[in-house]
């Protein structure tokens, strides 16, 4: 019983699903600017890439140190423009088209980038009802001292 | 712990444990459910079962006993040890985050863990009535 702990702090499982809910929202974003701009003449289409990184320790004993080690929260590694080349369409009467006619439209896929904002919105949702779930669980916790 | 132990039996610092270990999960739970699209992540879980039987007392497996308060508490690192969930299918980019199987586990965890603090309520109330001389 050396370490047990009867009222456990929140802090990382809160933190991880608060992590959790940025990079979904971040996901979110992302998608809904290629999608508003998925006609616009030179924007570039975005795209976010994830990590998993370790949680910092919270405690400072050495077994809560082991204990972190291995838990995960997500993390935004980058977020980067699309450099290939961009979709030609012939407009010749756009006032941004090149000498040929052709303006440069972004490679913005809508029913990909659609599905990726459903995807983004049900994790957010999911990331917030974790978040909810381990407040209670602390509170349920906590009702131990007025009992 | 040690005037907790004495006023109630066994039956408080298991369910202590218990909660522990319920509480040890949900991070780990909450962990898959943030990193649910996050590429090469591996959902994690706790083994709950085999560390709650170690909780109360199983001493027929092999154990490491602290001999000395300033060695490190070997026996402990048991409570975290974290192992691989491996009931979701991997999906292309390697992640294998079954997000509505993580979300029914959370939900029913966290129903584990309220039960356990209301029995440890309850055996508050039993010695509070005995303090009270029933009343």
């Amino acid at each position: 019983m050396t370490s047990s702990k009867l009222l456990p702090s929140a802090y990382s499982s809160t933190a991880i699903s608060a992590a959790g809910l940025s990079a979904n929202r971040q996901r979110l974003n992302i998608a809904a600017s290629n999608l508003a701009n998925a006609e616009s003449v030179g924007y570039r289409r975005r795209d976010i890439f994830l990590t998993a990184k370790e949680i910092p320790s919270v405690e400072g004993s050495f077994s809560a140190a082991l204990d972190r080690k291995t838990l995960m929260a997500p993390n935004v590694a980058a977020v980067i423009e699309d450099s290939g080349p961009q979709r030609l369409q012939y407009q010749p009467n756009h006032p941004m088209a090149n000498a040929a006619g052709y303006v440069e439209m972004p490679n913005v896929n809508v029913v990909e980038t659609m599905t990726d904002m459903m995807s983004a919105s049900r994790l957010y949702e999911a990331n917030a009802e974790a978040f909810k779930i381990s407040q209670d669980m602390s509170s349920e916790g906590r009702k131990i001292l007025s009992a | 712990m040690r005037i907790l132990d004495s006023l109630f039996d066994r039956t408080v610092s298991g369910l202590t444990k218990a909660m522990d270990l319920s509480w040890r999960k949900n991070e780990a739970l909450v962990s898959n459910v943030a990193n649910a699209e996050t590429p090469q992540y591996r959902a994690v879980n706790l083994d709950f079962g085999s560390e709650l039987d170690r909780a109360f007392g199983d001493r027929t497996r092999d154990e490491l006993v602290q001999t000395d308060t300033q060695h490190l508490d070997l026996s402990n690192q048991g409570n975290s040890k974290l192992v691989p969930d491996y009931r979701g299918a991997t999906k292309s980019d390697g992640n294998n985050v079954d997000i509505d199987l993580q979300m029914s586990t959370l939900a029913q965890n966290s129903g584990d863990y309220a039960n356990a603090a209301q029995l440890i309520r309850r055996q508050i109330g039993l010695v509070r009535s005995a303090i009270r001389d029933g009343r």
